[in-house]
Formats: structure tokens, C-alpha cells, sequence
């Protein structure tokens, strides 16, 4: 049965398809459309630079009047990142607007891979880090990119202290 | 699931989430019990509302009697009024073929401006269709049924209210000027309407009212009932009153506000 949610989620899905953002991508799970899996690609001129970072987008029937939950499944330091990879953005909570469909969900959520708040920290080392020791911070989210290179196989296992990475991203 | 607890409050959890849970499942259980929009009640229903005690609700109740016949519910999840608006205005306009010619022009002019506005047009599209849709269940042959029906309908009746509030932002950001000074907080227009207006469920206060009144061009009444006076306040929005026609200034329609909520008033 189509629903509004399934309506506009198809709908969504077709523009991401025809006309794609640069660095983000998106899909519905395979038997789910209320499930879609997407990566973001670390922006550019960032710490996050290279790392291809995996989320979840979880819709519910009141989509697109109410936002979905977004998680990063990829290990994520970023001051707006709980430690569970749900993220402190303020349009997914009281400023979403039924306007927002999952493009402009994933861009936001990519600039703010650029742009952190540390005013509203959901992890307080990074956010620390982050104002701080710039340099520090910027090693630890250099492992969580490497990380996300070897997310493909089951991500139990997570100690990125070695150095020396065959770079295997293409950019 | 890491555990870098330092005290009882665990920085590393997400207490957001809890929160935006707990209201959901409030949400749920007003959704559960409530129409979103109702079919008549009488005052006589009303008034049991209160309880003997409370005199002086009671009291403005038979004063509300005296002047109108029924009531009409809405839900209150925090859409009443968008919801009370749209549903008492093409009520009215079933029985207006001028004034419903005049609506369908401003509706069909509006997406263009909000789109002009910057509101993304692959979505804002979406929601002025349906909106459309719905405004055109008042031509031949509209019903009150059909509207009750459409209005009760979730798919439909949220992207209408998701349509007035665009509306309502679209309004307040072309006049951001006269209306900056009208915002609490330290928050520019821009901001105001993206976290009091355009969410669904936010409430809407005097200036929501205005602004919507004004961008449709439609006057409304109010009957305002609280503790104060012995009978309610009528109070009047009138977009025309700054120009010197004002032929057109009969309410289109009448609502209640009870504290925290709109429902629509049907003169006797």
C-alpha cells in the first residue's frame, strides 16, 4: 500500500538518482523503503577529507511532516556525533521542515562534517579537541578515516593506531 | 555504546532521542483520541466540559450560546489553527463562487513567489499540489462531507497545513522588516520562521495570525475565551484595515481560542 511517507520517499529517491549532490549518496534497503542506507564523503580541505562514512535513515509513516532518524554506522569523532553515531543537527530535531527531503538531509549533515558546533557538543573530547588542540583532534579523526575505508567487512574490531594505510579511496 | 561516564549524567548518550520519543508516543495518544477536525457539537456539549465550579468558563460558554450555534473540534497537536483556517475558510467558500474565483488566483500565484523566496522547489511543489487538490474539492460539486472527509485525512490534511505555514513564512520573510521588531529572542526573521513556524506542531501566536491574514487577503474573527470579563473577547484581523476600501471586511469566518487552542464557531 502507498502511503504519503512512500510517495514522497520514491519521490526523493528519483532526485537524488537524476540529479545527486556532489560527495553524498543515498538508497532505500533492499525490501524497505522507510530504510535507506548512505554514505557521506568526507568534504574536501577537511580532517574528514578521503573517509567514506556510512548512516542509516530511518523514516517513519509521518515523514515528511516529522524528520527521520539519521545514524552514523561508521565510526565518527565529531563534536555533534554521540558515541551511538546519532547526530546533534538542529533540522533534524526542532528546526526540520517538511521542505527538507533526504538530499538536502545529507548535505546538511555534510557540512556539518565542515562546519562543527562545539557550543552543542554530543561528544565532549571532540568538541574539546576541536577548540583546543586543533592538532590532536584532527589525528583522531585521521583514524576514524582510516577506519572507514575497512568498514566493509563486519566493523567489530576498532583500534586505528597504526600508521602507514594503503590509501584505497579513490576521491 | 561506549561508556566515558563521568557522573550520573552520561555525556556520550543521546538524551534528544529519548525526548523526541516520549513525544511521539504523546502525540500518538492525541492522535488516537482526537479527530482532526470534528463534526458539530452543540454548547450544551461543551459546557459539560467544565465543571460546575468553574463558573466563569461556564459562564462565557451561554455567553458564546447566545451568539453562535455550533462548534467544531480540531486536534490539538499544534496545527489547530492552520487546521481550524483551512477548514472554516473553503467551508465558506463553498458558498462563494467570487471569492473562491479570487483564493484560487492567490493560491496559484503563491508557489512561484515562495519558490522566488528560495524554498526548494522539488518539495515545495509536492505540497503545493496537494494543497491545490484540496482547494479545488470546493468546486462542483463541493461538499462540507468531502471536506470533512479530506481534512480527517492525514496525507491531506498535513501537507495543507504544511502549505499555510510556507505561506505564513513566505509572508514574514518578504515583510521581514515590519515584523523583526515582533520576534522575541535575539533571532532574525529567517530564523523565527524556520524554528516557529515552518515545523508542523509548533503553535502559532498573533503575529502567525496576522501574517497569514495578510497573505491571503482574508479578515477573521476571534473569539478569545479566558479567565478575564464575563464574556469573550472578539477580536478582529482585518488585512484591509490600512486601505481606504474596506468593503471587504466582513470575517470570513469565526474561531475560538481557549487557551493553547483553536476551534471553529458557527454563527447561529
Amino acid at each position: 500500500m502507498t502511503t504519503p511517507a512512500r510517495r514522497r520517499l520514491m519521490r526523493d529517491f528519483k532526485r537524488l538518482q537524476e540529479d545527486p549532490p556532489a560527495g553524498v549518496s543515498g538508497a532505500p534497503s533492499d525490501n524497505n523503503i522507510m530504510l535507506w542506507n548512505a554514505v557521506i564523503f568526507g568534504p574536501h580541505d577537511t580532517p574528514f577529507e578521503d573517509g567514506t562514512f556510512k548512516l542509516t535513515i530511518e523514516f517513519t509513516e509521518e515523514y515528511p511532516n516529522k524528520p527521520p532518524t539519521v545514524r552514523f554506522i561508521s565510526k565518527m569523532f565529531h563534536p555533534n556525533v554521540y558515541a551511538d553515531g546519532s547526530i546533534c543537527l538542529d533540522i533534524l530535531q526542532n528546526r526540520w521542515s517538511p521542505t527538507y527531503d533526504v538530499s538536502a538531509i545529507l548535505t546538511s549533515i555534510q557540512s556539518l562534517l565542515h562546519d562543527p558546533n562545539p557550543n552543542s557538543p554530543a561528544n565532549y573530547e571532540a568538541a574539546q579537541l576541536y577548540r583546543e588542540t586543533r592538532r590532536e583532534y584532527e589525528k583522531k579523526v585521521a583514524a576514524i578515516v582510516q577506519e572507514s575505508w575497512n568498514d566493509d567487512d563486519d566493523d567489530d574490531d576498532d583500534e586505528g593506531e597504526e600508521d602507514e594505510e594503503e590509501s584505497k579511496a579513490g576521491s | 555504546m561506549d561508556q566515558n561516564a563521568d557522573a550520573s549524567f552520561d555525556p556520550s548518550k543521546n538524551y534528544d532521542e529519548d525526548t523526541l520519543a516520549q513525544q511521539r508516543e504523546i502525540e500518538k495518544e492525541i492522535a488516537a483520541s482526537q479527530a482532526m477536525v470534528s463534526q458539530l457539537h452543540t454548547f450544551d456539549e461543551i459546557v459539560e466540559e467544565y465543571s460546575q465550579e468553574d463558573a466563569i468558563y461556564r459562564q462565557k460558554i451561554e455567553d458564546l450560546k447566545s451568539r453562535f450555534k455550533n462548534l467544531r473540534k480540531t486536534r490539538g497537536d499544534g496545527n489547530c489553527f492552520y487546521r481550524a483556517f483551512g477548514f472554516a475558510y473553503l467551508e465558506k467558500l463553498l458558498n462563494d463562487g467570487k471569492e473562491y474565483k479570487r483564493f484560487l488566483d492567490i493560491a496559484q500565484k503563491s508557489k512561484d513567489e515562495l519558490i522566488g523566496l528560495g524554498f526548494p522547489q522539488f518539495t515545495l511543489e509536492d505540497f503545493h499540489d496537494t494543497f491545490m487538490d484540496v482547494v479545488k474539492m470546493v468546486e462542483n460539486p463541493g461538499t462540507v462531507d468531502g471536506l470533512f472527509q479530506a481534512f480527517n485525512d492525514a496525507g491531506l490534511s498535513d501537507y495543507f497545513v504544511v502549505y499555510l505555514r510556507l505561506l505564513v513564512s513566505g509572508h514574514l520573510q518578504q515583510n521581514a522588516d515590519s515584523y523583526v521588531y515582533f520576534i522575541d529572542g535575539e533571532r532574525s526573521v529567517k530564523e523565527f520562521c524556520s524554528q516557529e513556524v515552518e515545523p508542523m506542531g509548533k503553535e502559532s501566536d498573533h503575529i502567525h495570525i496576522v501574517s497569514l491574514t495578510k497573505a491571503l487577503q482574508i479578515a477573521i474573527c476571534v473569539e478569545y475565551m479566558d479567565r478575564e470579563g464575563e464574556k469573550c473577547n472578539s477580536f478582529k484581523f482585518n488585512p484591509f484595515e490600512s486601505l481606504a476600501d474596506d468593503t471587504d471586511t466582513a470575517p470570513a469566518f469565526t474561531l475560538l481560542y481557549r487557551p493553547g487552542h483553536y476551534d471553529i464557531l458557527y454563527p447561529l
